[in-house]
């Protein structure tokens, strides 16, 4: 018997330990979270179905941007299921994508939502009644969800500063000299992602665009900046004007004293103590 | 069950065919696993060594399988292509219960099977 005299979720400290009492519970909820970029959570008899935020493609952003299914044919699918509860069933019986496919589909946003959301602390959350959600899975426990998100940012731990950063930062092609050859040689998925390389997307646009998971994109931008095909642009922050206590700079340095001017002497041809190019006959 | 718990399972059924396991070729996630599937927890990362030294090394074209194979054992992982980022089919063959070939074959013909 569940006990429903207490609301879940208000004791909990962080948000495994509100899944994880939500799995003990057996619930079925929506867990909104708060924050920048926040996000939602999709709990079915206590497992998590799927996961929604800003921060990575949902399934029907991999569905549209990937080609996979039209727009017409999408806005059909929820003509067809206005309360949106059945709609991977509708998806799978109009035969617009596979049940397989679909389960694959709908498993890779739930993970990839769970790094993006991984990635950032949110403000707190809000445990709401269950709300309708498209997905097609047995559902994931809290503790694979969590050995999942590890085994990902342990992957690009290799990397320079924090994987939130790498994630935010905006990435753009290396000098345009060293890219033909190299390029050529390269997988079709490696070259959409240079494609979709412009100075401006961070690896969360680049995933949008092709309609492909943020983990996925930031494992071939690492794969890019390894090669030296892609690299960070300019940080994106405009820079506060430096507050520092100005310091008197240095005073002007006294003329050089009677030093001669550098000749330069026959038959020697040493470089010009200011880095002047040399003159070579 | 899920779709793809029942496509693997199938795919065990296969003679020798002892462990499968539905891996994202990117980014190594699992979207099914059945049977014994020890061998292929480090498949995807072997694929891709494979698949880099391979283009490094002049071949053309893209992976279509890596064979692991110890005195007992076939590690078989098959390269699923897809709209969208590859798969890998990941199976534990027994060899004194068949033979690679028919391995292969019957397991291409489940790879097909398996995004309905």
């Amino acid at each position: 018997m569940i006990d429903e005299s207490t609301e879940p979720g208000t004791g909990s400290r962080n948000i495994p330990a509100l899944l994880a009492e939500l799995r003990s519970r057996k619930q079925s909820r929506t867990v909104r979270l708060t924050g920048s970029p926040g996000g939602t959570l999709h709990l079915r008899d206590g497992l998590v179905v799927a996961m929604e935020t800003p921060a990575a493609p949902n399934v029907e952003s991999l569905l549209l941007k990937s080609g996979r299914i039209t727009e017409e044919a999408w806005s059909a699918v929820c003509a067809a299921d206005t309360t949106h509860d059945r709609l991977a069933e509708e998806l799978v019986a109009q035969e617009l994508v596979g049940g397989g496919e679909l389960e694959i589909i709908s498993l890779s946003a739930l993970f990839d939502a769970a790094f993006a959301l991984s990635l950032s602390r949110p403000d707190g959350w809000e445990v709401t009644d269950p709300v309708p959600v498209l997905y097609r899975n047995p559902g994931i426990t809290p503790e694979r969800l969590v050995a999942e998100i590890s085994r990902r940012t342990e992957l690009l731990a290799d990397r320079p500063g924090s994987v939130a950063e790498f994630a935010r930062t905006r990435m753009q092609l290396a000098a345009p000299a060293q890219l033909p050859g190299a390029v050529g040689a390269l997988p079709a998925r490696l070259q959409d992602v240079l494609t979709n390389t412009d100075g401006r997307r961070t690896p969360r646009d680049i995933a949008f665009a092709l309609g492909r998971g943020l983990f996925a994109v930031m494992l071939d931008l690492r794969r890019l900046l390894a090669l030296g095909l892609v690299q960070s642009s300019a940080p994106v922050a405009p820079q506060r004007p430096s507050t520092a206590t100005r310091t008197p700079s240095a005073p002007v340095p006294a003329p050089p004293a009677a030093v001669p001017l550098p000749r330069r002497l026959p038959g020697r041809n040493t470089p010009a103590p200011t880095g002047t190019p040399s003159e070579t006959p | 069950m899920s779709s793809l718990d029942v496509a693997l399972g199938d795919a065990l059924k296969t003679q020798g065919i002892g462990g499968a396991a539905l891996l994202d070729a990117v980014t190594g996630l699992s979207y099914g696993e059945l049977g014994d599937v020890s061998g292929s927890q480090d498949a995807c990362e072997i694929a891709d060594i494979a698949r880099t030294r391979l283009h490094q090394a002049g071949a053309e074209g893209d992976l279509e399988s890596v064979i692991v194979t110890t005195a007992t054992r076939h590690l078989v992982t098959l390269q699923v292509s897809r709209t969208g980022d590859p798969l890998l089919l990941c199976a534990t063959v027994d060899r004194n219960r068949t033979n690679i070939t028919w391995a292969l074959r019957d397991l291409a013909r489940h790879a097909d099977d398996l995004l309905r």
